[in-house]
C-alpha cells in the first residue's frame, strides 16, 4: 500500500500539467473568435501568427524534453524504501555545460532571424510594391477612436472603413493618455502616444467586419474603448467615401426627425459635429476638436465641453459608444438617457450640461430622447446635392436654423462661453469693436474673415464661413442681432 | 576601549528584556527580523490574494457588474504592487535575514540596527500603501504607473500619490537591506569560506542585493519626478507641458526588469539548496549555476525595452532589445539544465519541500518558454498587454518565485522554529497550489492569443472568453484553498509539535550545523570552512574525493586536507572578518560571545520616515511632526554605543 502511494506520488505533476493544457487545446477548437490572433485577415497578422507558431513548436519540443526529463528523473531516481544510499557525488560535467549553453543559443538564433526580418518588414513604412496607399490618421481619445482621412477629407469615429487589399498607412496619435491601436486579425498593436506620432501599416485582405480594442490601460473606461474595422471592396469603399461628402436630407418639418434635430442642436452639438460633409468641414472639425480639447483641459472640473466623436452619417454605423453595443433605436435611447448604464466613466455624462441632474440622467423627456435617437439614426447620405446650410424654398433663409446647424458648436445664444464667446447682445457690442466698422459689417467680417479681429482671451480657431453664401450670411447676421 | 565623548539624552531606557513586544520593537537580531519580515509579508500576501480573488470573481463571467471599473483598476494596481513589493521581495528578505548569517557562519549581519530599520521602513511603506484603501483613495494607475495616465490631469486625487510615497519608502528599506547583505556577504564569511565555497543561496542573495542597490534608486528617481509632475506642475512626463511619457516607461522598466530578477533569483537560490539536499548529491555544475546567476543579474540591465516593443521605438531599438532578451534565455536555460542534472542519478526524497522545488523547475520552464515568444517583437505585437503576458509572468512569479519560496518555507521551517511542518498537509498544500495555479494561468495563455487585453474590468459575451475565464477563476480559488491549507498546516503542526533536530534533512550547509532553532548567537563556535557544502563533506568525508577528485580544476584546494576535527575557532569572533562591536573588551579574552544590544532607534527613525511620508499625502505641516522623530532617531542612533558598557 505504502509503495503504491509512493509510485503515484511523482506522477501528479504530469496530471497537473496535462489538465490545463487539455483545457487550452479544447478552447483552441473554436478559432473563429472575433479578436483571435489566429483567424487572420491580413498579411501582417498572418506573418505574426506564423512566427508565433514557429516559436511555439520549437518551445513545444523544448517543453516536452525538459518536462519529460523532470518527470522522468523524479520517478526514476526517487528514493525507494528508506534507503539512504548515497548516489554518485558528481560535481558536474563541463561538456554537458557547453552543450546546453550552445544548443539553446543556436535555437535562439533560429528564432532571431525571422524575428529581425519581420521587425524590419513591419516597422519600416509601407512597402512600395503593395499598391496605392490609403493614409489614415487614427487618434486615441479617452475612450474612443477618431479616424481622419486626409486624402479624402473625411472624419469619422469608432468605425474605420478601408479598401480590401490596399495598404493603409496609419499615423497614430493620442490627444490625452497613451492608448494602443489593435485589430488582432489584421495587425498587431502599436501604441498611440500623445505628442509622439507613431506609424504603422496594415492590409486587410478579406472583406468583412473586424474587431479592434484599445490595448493600453487608459483609465476608467479602458475596457469599453473598442472599435470596428470594415474592409470593403474598392467600389464599396469609394461609395462610402463619396457618401461621406453627401449631406443628409433635411428632416421633414414636423417629423420626429425635425424635433430630434432641434434637440440635438440644443443639447448635443456643442461637442458632436454631425454634418462634416461640406468642403472645409474637415479642417473645421479638426479645429473644433482642438478647441473642445482646450476648453476641457483648461478647466476640467467645470468644463461643459469635451472632445467627442464626429457623428456624421451616424445612421450608417453599426455600433454605439466605441464598438460597445449594436446600434439601434433602443440602445441609442438607453445611451442618451444614461450613458453610464452602458459605459461607466464616459466624459459625455460628466460634462454635458444636459446631464447636470440629480441622478445624472439626461434632463430630457422620453419623447425628446426618442426623437434625438430617431434623428441620429436618420443621418445617412441624402438624395440632395448637399451643402451645409439647409436648403430652403422661397428664398427665405432661417438664420436661427443656420446658427443651430453651423455655429452652436462653439457659441451659445446666452452669455455662456463654450469655445467662442456667448453671443447674447452681440448686436449692441458689435458696433464698438473695430473703429470704422458698423454692426453688420463687423459681424460679417467676423464670419468671413474671423482672424481679422479676435477678442482678447479667445483662441483664434474660428474658420472662414464664406462658403455658406451671401444670402445665408445675411440671414445669420439678422438673426444674431436679435439675440439679447 | 571605545567610548563616546558625545552622549545623547536617553528619553527612553534601552530595551533589555528578551521577551514581550518591546523586545521585538528593539530587536536587532537577524533571526527575529527575518521572522518579522516573513509574518508581515505573509499578511500582505493574504491581502494581495484577496485582491486577486476579487479580480477573478469579477472576470468569471462576461459583462459582469459586480465590481465597477474604478474599484477594479484599484484592485489590479494594488494586487501587482502588493505582490511585488510587499510579498515576494520581503519574503525573500525574510530568507536573507534568517539564512545569510547562518549560511556564512556569522553571528549577525554587518549592520544589525540598519537591518532593523529596513524592516520598520518596509512595514511603514506597506501600511501607507494599504491605508489608501481605508481612505478610499487606492492607487488606480497600474503597478507600472504609466504617465500621463498617472499624472494629476488624468488621475486627480491621492491614489497615485499614495503609490509613489509608499514605493519610495519601500525603496529606502530595499536599498538599506541590499547594502547590508552585500557588506555582510563580502566581509563576514567564516574563516575558509572563499567566494566559490559559498552556498548558492548566499550567492543569489549577493547578486540580488547588488541589483537592489542599483535598481531601487532608479524607481525612486522616477517616483520623485512623477510626484513633482503631480504636485508642483513640472513636465518630466506630462505631455501637456511638452514632457515625454515614453521617458517614464524607459525609467520605470530600467528599474522594472532588474526587479524581475530581484524577485526570481532568491527563489533560484532556494531551489539550488533544496534539490541537492533531497537528491543527496551536490548541485550539478555549481560554478555554472553561479555564473548564470551573475550573468542574468548583469544582462537584466540590457533588456528593459522588451516591455516597450509596441511603443514605437523603431526597428533598430526593437531588434537590439529582441536579441538581448533572447540572449538572457541562455543562462536561464543553463540553470534549469543544471537543476535537472542535480536530480539525475540522485536518491530523491520527494517530500513537500522537494516537490515544490521540482515544480519550480517545471513551472518556471513554462514561463521561460512563453517569455521567448514575446522576446520576438512581431509576435509580441499580438501578445503585449494581453492575458498571454499575464499568464507568462505569473508562471515566472508564482510558478517560479512563489513555489521556490514555499519550498524554502518547508525546507527551513524546522531550522527556524525547531519543529516540522506536517508532511501530509504539506502534500495537500502543494497539490492544491499546483492544480489551482495551472487551472488559473494556463488558460490565460489562450485568452491572450484570443485577443483578450489585460486590465479590462469586463468583456463582451460573444468573444469566446467565458470558459477560460471561468476556469481561471475556479483555479484562483483552488490556489487560495492551497494557501489556507498551508496556514492550517502551520497551526496544526504547532499544536502537534514534531520536534526537529539540528540537522533534520541531512543538510549540506552551515545553518544545519547549529541547533534548531539556532541560539541568539547562531554558533557556539564559528565554523572553519574547508569545502563547498562544508557541513556535508565533514559528515561524509569519504565523498570528498568523489566530488573534488576528478582531475579537473576543482581539485582539493591546497592545504584543505580533510581533518577529523574542525579547527577550533576563537569563540569571541562574532563575524568572519571583523568584530563589529564597540565597548567590548572581549578581544582575545576568549570568554564571551557578544552580540549588539537591542535598540529602539531604528524603530524611532522608521516612525520619523513614515510620518514624513504621510506629510506628502496630507499637509506639509505634518513634516513638523515627523522631523523630531527623524532627528531623534538619527542622533540617538549615531551616538548610541552598539553595546552599553556592562
Amino acid at each position: 500500500m505504502h509503495r503504491v502511494f509512493k509510485l503515484s506520488f511523482p506522477l501528479r505533476p504530469a496530471i497537473v500539467l496535462l489538465v490545463p493544457v487539455a483545457i487550452a487545446l479544447l478552447a483552441a477548437c473554436t478559432p473563429d473568435n472575433n479578436q483571435s490572433t489566429f483567424g487572420t485577415a491580413g498579411p501582417i497578422a498572418r506573418d505574426q501568427a506564423a512566427l508565433f507558431k514557429f516559436i511555439f513548436w520549437i518551445a513545444a519540443v523544448v517543453f516536452v524534453l525538459v518536462e519529460g526529463a523532470v518527470i522522468y528523473a523524479s520517478i526514476r531516481f526517487r528514493q525507494r524504501s528508506s534507503s539512504d544510499k548515497l548516489p554518485h557525488q558528481t560535481h558536474g560535467n563541463n561538456k554537458l555545460e557547453i552543450t546546453w549553453t550552445i544548443i539553446p543559443a543556436l535555437i535562439l538564433i533560429a528564432v532571431a532571424v525571422p524575428t529581425l526580418t519581420q521587425i524590419w518588414e513591419q516597422q519600416s513604412g509601407v512597402p512600395d510594391d503593395r499598391g496605392e496607399v490609403l493614409n489614415v490618421e487614427a487618434i486615441g481619445h479617452q475612450w474612443w477612436f477618431e479616424f481622419r482621412y486626409p486624402d479624402h477629407e473625411i472624419i469619422t469615429s469608432n468605425e474605420l472603413h478601408i479598401p480590401v487589399g490596399r495598404p493603409v498607412s496609419f499615423k497614430l496619435d493620442s490627444q490625452d493618455v497613451i492608448h494602443s491601436f489593435w485589430v488582432p486579425k489584421i495587425a498587431g498593436k502599436v501604441d498611440m502616444v500623445p505628442l509622439n506620432d507613431n506609424y504603422m501599416w496594415m492590409i486587410g485582405d478579406e472583406i468583412g467586419e473586424y474587431y479592434g480594442q484599445c490595448a493600453e490601460f487608459c483609465g476608467i473606461a479602458h475596457a469599453h474603448m473598442r472599435f470596428r474595422v470594415f474592409v470593403h471592396s474598392e467600389e464599396d469603399f469609394q461609395a462610402w467615401a463619396d457618401g461621406m461628402h453627401v449631406a443628409a436630407d433635411a428632416p421633414a418639418p414636423g417629423s420626429p426627425e425635425a424635433s430630434g434635430q432641434q434637440g440635438f442642436n440644443t443639447y448635443c452639438s456643442t461637442c458632436h459635429t454631425n454634418n462634416s460633409t461640406t468642403p472645409g468641414s474637415y479642417a473645421r472639425e479638426i479645429s473644433f476638436q482642438d478647441a473642445r480639447w482646450n476648453g476641457w483641459i483648461s478647466d476640467i472640473e467645470n468644463a461643459a465641453i469635451v472632445s467627442a466623436p464626429n457623428l456624421t452619417h451616424f445612421g450608417t454605423r453599426t455600433t454605439l459608444a466605441a464598438g460597445l453595443k449594436e446600434l439601434n433605436h433602443s440602445t441609442l435611447v438607453d445611451w442618451i438617457t444614461d450613458p453610464s448604464s452602458i459605459k461607466i466613466g464616459t466624459r459625455m455624462q460628466e460634462h454635458a450640461a444636459v446631464y447636470n441632474t440629480e441622478d445624472g440622467t439626461a434632463d430630457l423627456s422620453p419623447g425628446q430622447v426618442s426623437d434625438i435617437a430617431t434623428y441620429l439614426l436618420s443621418l445617412k447620405p441624402g438624395s440632395g446635392s448637399g451643402g451645409g446650410a439647409p436648403a430652403t424654398g422661397g428664398g427665405v433663409v432661417d438664420g436661427a436654423e443656420v446658427f443651430a446647424t453651423n455655429c452652436s458648436n462653439c457659441h451659445s445664444t446666452t452669455d455662456i462661453k463654450i469655445v467662442g464667446p456667448g453671443l447674447a447682445g452681440i448686436g449692441d457690442r458689435a458696433g464698438s469693436r473695430v473703429p470704422g466698422l458698423g454692426v453688420d459689417e463687423y459681424i460679417k467680417q467676423s464670419l468671413t474673415d474671423p482672424a481679422a479681429y479676435v477678442v482678447d482671451d479667445y483662441p483664434a480657431v474660428m474658420t472662414d464661413w464664406g462658403h455658406l453664401g451671401t444670402e445665408t450670411i445675411e440671414a445669420l447676421v439678422t438673426y444674431l442681432k436679435t439675440l439679447k | 576601549m571605545t567610548t563616546n565623548s558625545l552622549t545623547f539624552p536617553r528619553f527612553i531606557p534601552r530595551p533589555k528584556s528578551d521577551t514581550g513586544i518591546w523586545s521585538w520593537i528593539g530587536t536587532v537580531d537577524h533571526k527575529r527580523i527575518g521572522t518579522l519580515y516573513g509574518l508581515t509579508a505573509f499578511m500582505w500576501f493574504i491581502v494581495g490574494g484577496i485582491e486577486a480573488l476579487m479580480i477573478r470573481v469579477q472576470l468569471a463571467q462576461a459583462e459582469s457588474t459586480l465590481i465597477g471599473p474604478e474599484t477594479f483598476n484599484q484592485l489590479f494596481t494594488m494586487h501587482g504592487t502588493t505582490m511585488v513589493f510587499l510579498v515576494i521581495m520581503p519574503l525573500s528578505a525574510a530568507f536573507f535575514n534568517w539564512l545569510i548569517p547562518l549560511q556564512i557562519g556569522a553571528r549577525d549581519v554587518a549592520f544589525p540596527r540598519l537591518n532593523a530599520l529596513s524592516y520598520w521602513v518596509f512595514l511603514a511603506g506597506g501600511l501607507i500603501l494599504n491605508f489608501s484603501w481605508i481612505t478610499g483613495n487606492a492607487p488606480n494607475g497600474g503597478w507600472f504607473g504609466y504617465a500621463p495616465n498617472s499624472g494629476a490631469t488624468f488621475n486627480p486625487g491621492l491614489g497615485m500619490t499614495y503609490w509613489i510615497v509608499g514605493l519610495n519608502i519601500l525603496g529606502v528599506a530595499s536599498i538599506a537591506a541590499g547594502l547590508n547583505f552585500i557588506v555582510t556577504i563580502i566581509n563576514m564569511r567564516a574563516p575558509g569560506m572563499t567566494m566559490f565555497k559559498m552556498p548558492v543561496f548566499t550567492w543569489m542573495t549577493l547578486v540580488t542585493s547588488v541589483l537592489l542597490v542599483l535598481a531601487m534608486p532608479v524607481l525612486a528617481v522616477a517616483g520623485i519626478q512623477l510626484q513633482t509632475d503631480r504636485v508642483y506642475g513640472t513636465h518630466f512626463f506630462n505631455s501637456l507641458g511638452g514632457g515625454d511619457p515614453v521617458m517614464w516607461q524607459h525609467i520605470f522598466w530600467l528599474f522594472g526588469h532588474p526587479e524581475v530578477y530581484i524577485l526570481i533569483l532568491p527563489a533560484m537560490g532556494i531551489v539550488s539548496e533544496v534539490l541537492p539536499t533531497f537528491a543527496r548529491k551536490p548541485l550539478f555544475g555549481y560554478p555554472f549555476v553561479i555564473f548564470a546567476g551573475i550573468v542574468i543579474g548583469f544582462m537584466g540591465w540590457f533588456v528593459w525595452s522588451h516591455h516597450m516593443f509596441t511603443v514605437g521605438l523603431g526597428p533598430a531599438a526593437n531588434s537590439a532589445f529582441a536579441i538581448s532578451t533572447m540572449l538572457i534565455a541562455v543562462p536561464t536555460g543553463v540553470k534549469i539544465f543544471n537543476w535537472i542534472g542535480t536530480l539525475w542519478g540522485g536518491n530523491l526524497k520527494l517530500n513537500t519541500a522537494m516537490l515544490f522545488s521540482i515544480s519550480f523547475i517545471a513551472m518556471f520552464t513554462i514561463g521561460g518558454l512563453s517569455g521567448v515568444m514575446h522576446a520576438s517583437p512581431p509576435t509580441d505585437a499580438q501578445q503585449q498587454d494581453t492575458y498571454f503576458i499575464v499568464a507568462h509572468f505569473h508562471y515566472v512569479l508564482v510558478g517560479g518565485a512563489l513555489l521556490g519560496i514555499f519550498s524554502g518555507i518547508y525546507f527551513w521551517w524546522p531550522k527556524f522554529t525547531g519543529w516540522f511542518l506536517n508532511e501530509k498537509l504539506g502534500l495537500a498544500n502543494w497539490a492544491l497550489m499546483m492544480i489551482g495555479f495551472n487551472l488559473q494561468f494556463a488558460p490565460q495563455h489562450w485568452l491572450g492569443l484570443d485577443g483578450m487585453p489585460r486590465r479590462i474590468y469586463t468583456y463582451a459575451e460573444n468573444m469566446g472568453w467565458e470558459n477560460s475565464n471561468l476556469a481561471a477563476s475556479i483555479g484562483g480559488f483552488v490556489l487560495g484553498l492551497g494557501i489556507l491549507v498551508f496556514m492550517f498546516n502551520v497551526l496544526y503542526s504547532k499544536m502537534n509539535k514534531k520536534i526537529a533536530p539540528a540537522d533534520p534533512w541531512d543538510g549540506r550547509t552551515l545553518e544545519w550545523s547549529t541547533s534548531s532553532p539556532p541560539p541568539p548567537h547562531d554558533f557556539d563556535v564559528i565554523p572553519q570552512v574547508q569545502y563547498r557544502d562544508d557541513f556535508w563533506f565533514k559528515k561524509y568525508p569519504e565523498t570528498v574525493a568523489e566530488y573534488y577528485g576528478h582531475g579537473d580544476d576543482h581539485a582539493v584546494p591546497s592545504g584543505a586536507q580533510f581533518d577529523d576535527e574542525p579547527v577550533n575557532a576563537i569563540p569571541t569572533v562574532s563575524g568572519g572578518a571583523e568584530d563589529h562591536g564597540h565597548g567590548d573588551d572581549g578581544h582575545g579574552g576568549g570568554h564571551a560571545i557578544h552580540l549588539p544590544d537591542k535598540s529602539y532607534y531604528p524603530f524611532i527613525l522608521g516612525v520619523g520616515i513614515s510620518i514624513l511620508g504621510i506629510g506628502f499625502l496630507t499637509h506639509f505641516s505634518v513634516f513638523l511632526v515627523g522631523a523630531p522623530f527623524f532627528i531623534w532617531g538619527l542622533l540617538g542612533w549615531s551616538l548610541e554605543p552598539v553595546n552599553d558598557p556592562a
